[in-house]
């Protein structure tokens, strides 16, 4: 069966060869002709120095009506104290979002989407960036955008919060993953953990970041003679320049370009390191030291050919060993690192099973011993260098490539022609010069060897391999709950709109002063309540001594339940006995409206948007404090409060206010529904409201469990 | 603020006509310079001309993903991506024909191995270590005959570049970019890898596998939450499935099992090959025929049975450990090729895309419970009826019963208002560009091109789902979001690292040796 098979195909191709006599038979890969490569023109964007130092490529590519465009600004997470580590993050993400003085990024993200386009901001290690990428025809609509976030960001108090937010999420879970502890703490090892390109940002570092910070990296920035710009798209250079001229040539200049920032920080020293993470199956392994190569070395080429020997695709020594022929290791690499500006590290990574993490370990450091021991063979240079050499026509393929090239060449200052530098550069490398320069940048006996993994797993202790250093990383407490990171921004958040409302709000209550006059309140409701045996009627009674302890009490036909809430204990004491209540209940208590404006100071308040509540076109405020948010509806044109929305555990809860009317001095909803997740919970009327009542502090302690 | 928004409407569906008639003229031109060809042993080829610089990419798109294992061979599918790397008859071998017999060998061994240690009562300790001892030996001596990592030395020499492959539900999807002087070398051993394949180091490749399970799924926090989720919204269907496989059958399954597999599944009439980049297309068609055409014309393989039965009971899966919370919330919905399929896309527009997007708006920017929040679609596959799947991460202090109920509210939007016209016209503004986007990329070309071709028989579908989606109604929204989100038709899997269930839930632990 199999033979006839194959004849029937070898006839079938026979009489394919007769009918096209170019295309002979073919068995082996070798006898296969390669044509020379057609002729390519290389298309080089145009470039342009404004007066004030600006420099502006621009590439015309007609292949889609598209136009994108992105501005290169020297200065990055490297440049900013270590006691505000993340100062570049937070930056390029409100730079966007926080809008420019002219629109808020709300309403950029309206303009900008309804025409699919985009413009994004970035703030990364060296350098921060503007993107734009727009249909041609919305260019004219589009560009000024552009120009106006680069010249008159905004830097909205609430989008910077919201980057904190994101940033403290980010800490909060960079130990779940341990791919992502593997990179982060072998960059501490081999830079140092105190240098510009290892540290990370903390809780703290994120709450000590506020807005002047932003406003004053931008202006450090931000200015023409520090920004190169490249365009590419479908359009005539001739009219863009007009364009970019017109945008760009009166902007004045400002700082230049910051000075490179070395690595300065202090290496750890060759040993082994281990940070124990007990829910992995695999050891994340790393070995590492400081290199000093930089990309505009001579010794660069030498050590690209190395590279790619060592670690290049699946054929690389690494590859090829660790993976293919030993099964240990679904993904292995490394190499000698090298920067446009700053010397990088020598590394190699891989992760393999946990019983053969030692084994791994001694072969990772057979390869590294091997590169200065095994001579690099002929074919193994030739190899490399003809991998690199054909596959050099992947760096200019699309005129974008060529245009990006050129800029990134331009921000560190590197000729033109270095590419085709870099070209001849590889094609010159000897065995002499790869074996010269794993001399000179690898070092095995530096190796500062790190391990994520589950050593009672292993197959042999971790000290058979060296001194045994524990790395805790442990996500330093200073400042773990969100409250305190919103408390210090507390006094800047409040947009002057909102808080202007909200003053509305208080006015509309009974007045600051009868606020200010408050010490207690005794609020006497009853309400029905939905439980799943059907509508049952409560009585409440909320007794609220400020700035903000509660004390509640439900009669039901089951019995009382009471709640206090201060700000040392939250417990509910039931039928069924004394419980605590967790965080969040204690922060859902303290969005009560009276709580909040006696304390107004403790909260931030945004305007975030508009709805309808019946026929009223609300405003929407959202009230903040420790991290947790209440909405308010607040009919604008008198500050009476329509509806709030929280989120609690349970889900959203939308109270609806009604009936608002004179109680002991003060304004009041007569009643109101609740409303959760969709459904209606029940409905509350205010029977009586005591103003100061006495108050008995006990009623706050927590009884001895029952 | 009020102003704008009033004039959005005019202004959007200006600009959905100016978008429109560029949009079209580009798709015709690249329309024009597509070609495509079904060979007499069933494989259809598709080459699209894009003279831009002289490099070319290509996608070849296997019809067949882990959605067509069964129990025993999970995993199998991308077992044999991997083993496309190993290279063929003419290339990885010093001497094919001992090789052969060699790995026939092996095979044997393994399988007295294999049934030895698997028997169910038994199993004889000491006979079972002599069995695996003689499989390893017979290992050893096939692995005389490898040239090492051969197939992926002579490509990387050529100048290729992204050179892969992955494995899906669906499909399995082989891919790389060359300098276009290698068409016919790149021809020749894309026929090969499925012409001559061979199963040669096929057992230290599992264990390559079982590497990438504990890297991609036990010991990453997403890994797991995935897992479950799936298992525990598939009851029948095989999307239920972990493409990379169960830990059992990657530990068990043979080269024979994968030879079966390939020669069930790896037929001309179950895979598309597409090639964008600087070809001519009168030139190169030839030429793929040449080489293709040796593929032997098999039956095609008979079509999956199972289908998901309706999901009556909401489904919770809870993953009591330490790592922060993930939340994933998944729907049944139809397959892609569903009439209401775009209705979907656009829910998934109107949810996900952008900031502008409502989960963005209401989880991200003004709850701040979440630090991302998407709602997707296509979730594990599209081919069969799948999920419309949702993915939050948390804030700290945010809890995922807080995700649940923000996105059920936006899910109540969805089902009882209607669409504002401006938002709608958005999305299919920014669908249109999105394609337009896609474009300037042949890796991304060849792809969409075959993957479209495999699923839906006609790679023009992926122009034509433009025009699907701007027929897309407000009513059509509510209709669909109706029949779909609903509590009953939900799972929901989340991590709980609430310290009291963490502490008893983590102690067992470690893999066995």
């Amino acid at each position: 069966m199999n033979s006839l098979k194959r004849h029937a195909v070898a006839a079938a191709t026979l009489l394919l060869a007769l009918a096209s006599p170019a295309f002979a038979q073919v068995t082996k890969y070798t006898e296969i002709k390669t044509p020379s490569l057609r002729s390519f023109t290389v298309v080089q964007p145009k470039r342009i120095v404004l007066g004030n130092g600006m420099i502006i490529f621009l590439q015309e590519d007609h292949e889609l009506p598209l136009i994108r465009g992105s501005a290169a600004i020297r200065g990055g997470e490297r440049d900013v104290p270590a006691a505000k580590t993340g100062l570049a993050n937070i930056y390029g993400q409100a730079w966007r979002t926080g809008g420019t003085e002219a629109k808020t990024g709300d309403q950029l993200d309206e303009l900008l989407e309804s025409r699919a386009a985009r413009i994004e901001t970035a703030g990364g290690e060296d350098s921060s960036r503007v993107s734009f990428d727009v249909l041609k025809g919305d260019f004219d609509t589009v560009f000024p955008i552009f120009v106006e976030l680069l010249q008159k960001p905004a830097f909205r108090q609430d989008k910077i919060d919201l980057a904190k937010t994101q940033a403290r999420t980010g800490i909060s879970r960079r130990n779940d993953d341990p791919g992502q502890i593997l990179g982060r703490e072998v960059r501490k090892l081999g830079y140092g953990s105190d240098s510009p390109y290892a540290r990370v940002p903390e809780y703290s570092t994120i709450a000590a970041i506020t807005r002047e910070d932003l406003l004053a990296f931008h202006d450090r920035f931000v200015a023409p003679n520090n920004i190169i710009l490249g365009v590419a798209g479908d359009f005539d250079s001739a009219a863009m320049e007009k364009k970019l001229r017109a945008a760009f040539e009166s902007w004045k200049r400002g700082n230049g370009a910051p000075a490179t920032v070395p690595p300065s920080g202090t290496p750890a020293k060759a040993g082994v390191y281990y940070v124990a993470k007990d829910d992995v199956t695999q050891s994340n392994i790393a070995v590492t030291h400081p290199a000093t190569l930089l990309r505009k070395d001579p010794d660069y080429y030498a050590a690209t050919v190395l590279n790619e020997i060592l670690s290049g695709g699946f054929s690389g020594r690494l590859m090829s060993h660790i993976r293919s022929e030993a099964g240990l290791a679904y993904g292995v690499g490394g190499g000698i690192g090298a920067g446009w500006d700053r010397p990088m590290l020598f590394t190699v990574q891989m992760s393999t099973k946990s019983p053969t993490t030692i084994q791994s370990i001694e072969l990772v450091k057979k390869e590294i011993n091997d590169l200065q021991t095994t001579p690099f063979t002929a074919e193994e240079l030739q190899h490399a260098k003809d991998t690199l050499l054909n596959a050099f026509v992947f760096t200019m393929d699309s005129k974008a490539k060529v245009l990006n090239q050129r800029v990134l060449l331009e921000f560190y200052g590197y000729p033109a022609d270095y590419l085709q530098k870099y070209q001849h550069g590889i094609e010159a490398v000897t065995a002499a010069d790869v074996e010269r320069v794993a001399k000179k940048y690898v070092h095995p006996d530096q190796l500062a060897v790190l391990v994520v993994g589950n050593e009672k797993d292993f197959d042999k202790p971790l000290a058979t391999v060296g001194k045994v250093t524990p790395i805790d990383i442990t996500i330093p407490d200073s400042s773990p709950k969100p409250a305190t990171a919103a408390a210090t921004t507390t006094a800047t958040t409040t947009s002057a709109d909102a808080s202007a409302l909200v003053k509305k709000v208080q006015d509309f209550v009974g007045g600051k002063a009868a606020v200010d006059k408050l010490q207690a309140t005794k609020i006497v409701s009853s309400r029905t309540a939905k439980t799943p045996g059907g509508d049952i009627d409560v009585e409440m009674e909320q007794t609220v001594q400020y700035p903000e302890s509660v004390y509640q009490v439900v009669k039901t036909p089951m019995g009382e339940m009471t709640t206090v809430m201060t700000p040392s204990v939250a417990f509910a004491n039931t039928p069924m006995g004394i419980q605590d209540l967790p965080a969040s209940a204690r922060a859902d208590g303290r969005f009560d409206l009276l709580m909040v404006l006696k304390s107004m100071d403790k909260y931030t308040f945004a305007a975030t948007g508009s709805e309808k509540v019946g026929d009223v076109n609300a405003t929407i405020v959202t009230v903040s404090r420790d991290g947790a948010s209440a909405k308010w509806y607040v009919d604008p044109a008198t500050g009476r409060i329509l509806r709030t929305v929280r989120n609690t555990p349970r889900g959203e809860v939308v109270a609806d206010f009604g009936d608002w009317k004179a109680f002991s001095g003060l304004n009041l909803p007569g009643s109101f529904t609740l409303m959760m997740n969709g459904e209606k919970q029940g409905s509350a009327t205010i029977k009586t409201v005591e103003v100061n009542p006495t108050v008995d502090p006990k009623i706050f302690q927590k009884p001895a469990s029952k | 603020m009020r102003d704008t928004r009033r004039s959005t409407p005019v202004l959007a569906v200006c600009l959905l006509l100016a978008a429109s008639s560029l949009f079209a003229q580009d798709l015709a031109s690249f329309e024009k310079r597509t070609t495509l060809k079904k060979l007499d042993n069933g494989l259809t080829l598709i080459v699209m001309e894009r003279p831009e610089a002289p490099v070319f990419s290509y996608a070849t798109v296997v019809n067949v993903g882990s959605a067509r294992e069964v129990p025993g061979i999970t995993g199998l599918a991308h077992m044999f991506e991997h083993m496309a790397f190993k290279g063929s008859e003419n290339v990885g071998s010093t001497n094919y024909p001992e090789e052969k017999v060699s790995l026939q060998k092996v095979e044997e061994a393994y399988a007295a191995y294999d049934a030895e240690r698997r028997k169910e009562t038994g199993a004889d300790q000491a006979k079972v270590a002599q069995l695996e001892q003689a499989w390893k030996d017979s290992i050893a001596a096939a692995n005389k005959y490898v040239v090492p990592e051969e197939f992926s030395r002579i490509v990387d020499r050529a100048g290729a570049v992204g050179v892969n492959a992955f494995t899906q539900s669906d499909e399995t999807v082989y891919f790389y970019s060359l300098p276009s002087n290698r068409v016919e070398l790149w021809a020749y051993l894309e026929s090969e890898r499925f012409l001559h394949p061979v199963f040669r180091e096929f057992y230290k490749e599992r264990d390559v596998v079982f590497e990438e399970r504990r890297m991609r799924t036990e010991s990453s926090p997403f890994g797991r939450v995935i897992e479950q989720f799936l298992a525990a919204a598939f009851t029948a269907h095989p999307y239920g499935f972990p493409t990379v496989g169960w830990p059992s059958d990657l530990k068990s399954f043979s080269a024979t099992d994968a030879v079966n597999f390939f020669h069930k599944y790896y037929v001309p009439s179950n895979m598309v090959i597409a090639v964008v980049g600087d070809v001519k297309t009168a030139e190169v068609m030839p030429l793929l025929e040449k080489y293709f055409g040796r593929l032997p014309k098999a039956p095609a393989p008979e079509a999956l049975r199972t289908v998901e039965p309706e999901q009556k009971a909401e489904r919770t899966v809870v993953l009591h450990e330490k790592s922060q919370p993930i939340y994933l919330e998944g729907y049944h919905r139809p397959s892609a090729t569903d009439p209401d399929d775009p209705v979907y896309d656009v829910i998934e527009m109107l949810l996900s895309s952008g900031r502008t997007s409502r989960l963005y708006r209401s989880l991200v920017r003004d709850k701040k419970i979440a630090a991302q929040a998407q709602g997707f679609n296509g979730f594990p596959g599209s081919k069969y009826p799948s999920l419309f799947t949702f993915l939050a991460i948390t804030t700290p202090g945010h809890t995922p019963a807080d995700v649940t109920a923000a996105i059920a509210q936006e899910l109540d939007r969805l089902k009882n208002e209607d669409v504002s016209p401006e938002e709608l016209a958005s999305v299919k503004t920014r669908v249109k560009a999105g394609l337009l986007r896609r474009l300037d990329n042949n890796a991304g070309l060849a792809l969409e091109l075959a993957q479209t071709q495999t699923l839906y028989g006609d790679w023009r579908e992926l122009f034509r789902s433009v025009d699907k989606i701007d027929k897309v109604t407000a009513a059509d929204v509510r209709r669909v979001a109706n029949a779909t989100f609903n509590v009953n038709n939900r799972t929901i899997a989340y991590v709980d690292n609430s310290p009291a269930k963490t502490a008893s839930a983590t102690t067992p632990k470690g893999e066995s040796k």
